[in-house]
């Protein structure tokens, strides 16, 4: 096992020092509860290593600075909640169609619009699969502990250069606040894990960034490094220039998705706790999955089997996995702070209907017992 | 050492949530779990705070106090004790803010009652309102005997400017002579 690192703090503090451990240099945002301490962090650290935070105008503004240091070449974060992911969804779509890495902190509130500002929620999960309309395959990775804000916001980074695209890192105010003991890699293994994303060293009027094959995402160069190149949100050619040309225009999208869905081995992450022996399947993720551990121990200590399934990569979803837990647990509960955004995913992949829910939005979270009852109840 | 759950409550702006922050750091720094959470309301000012701390020599998955499991609360204004009294396990201490904090008959059967002028203290004894969580820090210690006395006080003072050492030492000193009193 690699060397671990104790660190106290809280999963904003340490989303934002695992961004500039990961090399993330430059930061645009606008402050919002309860994500703010992400920015706060990320002001102290990044101009004392040379590089950039600033504080927008807007959350707009925020995303789009974002996103034109990503085509820059230079790794970037921007971090928000809900109401500040509905401002930038236009651009996250220009990010998708132009393939620029940018990573996207987002830590969940209660909504819909302004809803509960300080308070938990899980509500943001459907958004995060499309936040802006269009086709393309969006990555989201879900922390579930505090050294997961840590490591799941560097993964970010890497699968964000390696994809082409905007990655959100899902958090949530419970996680996002709470403050206590995380084990993390050491600052050294986390850069050495560092992939720098792919450039193209050819003669320049050879280069093609669209030009790529049809499940890899496309190959842009840091500007002003002598290679010239068009970013648009129209459809494009292999120079990044607009085009109607229809076979141009399928394939694009075609690959959208195609680097995505043929390296999804790359990108999904699962943990299961307690699973192997287990006669109940309870799946829940984010800040949820505490309030299952929790009960799973005291259920089996009662003498109850349960165990945990819980996806960390929420997109794109597990679902050969699902399918397979599926077939083999006969008791299923989703578990989620939303009306069942995710039981909606998992109900395709096992291909039934009949999996119990628990659900909870009046932005409180889950007690343990509230999972204990519920498992008693139908179960 | 088995679980140890405390609350901290206050409105917001009291300054409550770094009390919680030092037992957790000092806890962890103890070789054992601690983890801290805060819950407060959109209200920047004024609002129900409340401050939830857990440790323990195990690991802490969920991270909230559960009702009926807390051993020792500490309040310093009169909503948020009567919002989250009921929590507290019976027979369980609970300090307040006499000048702030109202207790009803019932609840001085129920529970361990305490009265101590928190901010009294903090305000006029140690000279700035702010060292209030630290008297409290101290108070909290003094009862519940969570953690070594030196760890808790060396995690404090990493934790404030060297500039106000002095003045929070002597917050912590006084918040411990007031709970050893209150205990006679």
């Amino acid at each position: 096992m690699s060397e671990v690192r104790e660190v106290i703090s809280s999963g904003n503090d340490l989303a934002a020092r695992a961004a500039v451990d990961a090399g993330c240099k430059f930061f645009a945002g606008y402050p919002l509860t309860p994500s703010s301490e992400v920015m706060h962090t990320v002001s102290d650290l990044l101009p004392a290593i040379g590089g950039t935070a600033i504080q927008m105008e807007d959350e707009i503004a925020g995303v789009a600075a974002a996103i034109g240091a990503g085509m820059s070449g230079v790794r970037s974060l921007t971090a928000t909640s809900g109401p500040g992911m509905s401002l930038k969804a236009e651009n996250l779509g220009l990010a998708q169609m132009a393939e620029v890495p940018v990573v996207v902190v987002n830590v969940m509130r209660g909504g819909p619009s302004t809803g509960l500002p300080t308070r938990v929620a899980q509500g943001d999960v459907a958004q995060a699969k499309n936040p802006s309309h269009g086709d393309y395959k969006s990555i989201t990775l879900c922390a579930g502990t505090l050294a997961e804000c840590y490591t799941e916001t560097v993964r970010a980074f890497n699968l964000a250069d390696r994809f082409m695209q905007p990655v959100i890192v899902l958090l949530d105010e419970t996680l996002g606040h709470m403050h206590g003991k995380a084990m993390l890699p050491t600052v050294e293994d986390v850069k050495a894990g560092i992939v720098p994303r792919k450039t193209f060293d050819g003669p320049a009027e050879e280069y093609k960034p669209y030009g790529v094959a049809q499940d890899e995402p496309a190959v842009l160069n840091p500007m002003f490094t002598g290679y010239r190149y068009n970013f648009t949100g129209l459809h494009h050619d292999a120079d990044g220039f607009p085009t109607e040309e229809i076979e141009t225009c399928r394939k694009l999208i075609d690959r959208l998705f195609a680097k995505v869905d043929e390296h999804k081995d790359e990108i999904e992450l699962n943990e299961e706790y307690m699973l192997d022996d287990a006669d109940i399947l309870i799946i829940g993720y984010g800040s949820a999955s505490l309030a299952i551990k929790e009960a799973v121990n005291e259920l089996r200590a009662a003498g109850i089997k349960a165990g945990l399934f819980r996806p960390i990569t929420l997109w794109p979803s597990p679902e050969e996995r699902l399918y397979e837990l599926g077939q083999k647990f006969d008791k299923v509960l989703s578990v989620e702070l939303n009306q069942g955004q995710y039981l909606e995913e998992i109900q395709r992949c096992m291909g039934r209907r009949d999996i119990q829910k628990l659900v909870k939005t009046n932005g409180r979270p889950f007690s343990p017992s509230d999972i204990i009852e519920k498992v008693k109840e139908v179960f | 050492m088995s679980r140890i759950v405390m609350r901290f409550t206050g409105v917001g702006g009291q300054g409550v949530l770094l009390a919680g922050e030092i037992f957790a750091a000092a806890k962890i720094k103890d070789g054992g779990y601690g983890v801290k959470t805060a819950t407060y309301t959109s209200q920047v000012r004024g609002g129900p705070t409340v401050v939830d701390i857990q440790l323990d020599d195990k690991e802490i998955w969920y991270p909230y106090a559960i009702d009926g499991q807390i051993d020792f609360m500490l309040s310093v204004a009169d909503k948020s004790y009567q919002l989250f009294k009921s929590g507290v396990k019976e027979g369980g201490t609970i300090v307040v803010e006499p000048n702030l904090v109202h207790p009803t008959d019932e609840d001085r059967k129920k529970w361990n009652i305490v009265e101590i002028p928190i901010i009294t203290i903090a305000k006029e004894e140690v000279g700035n309102v702010i060292t209030q969580s630290v008297v409290a820090l101290a108070i909290a210690n003094t009862y519940t005997k969570a953690l070594d006395e030196k760890v808790l006080v060396d995690t404090m003072l990493s934790k404030v400017p060297p500039k106000v050492h002095e003045l929070n030492l002597k917050a912590y000193e006084l918040g411990k002579k007031y709970a050893l009193e209150s205990m006679k």
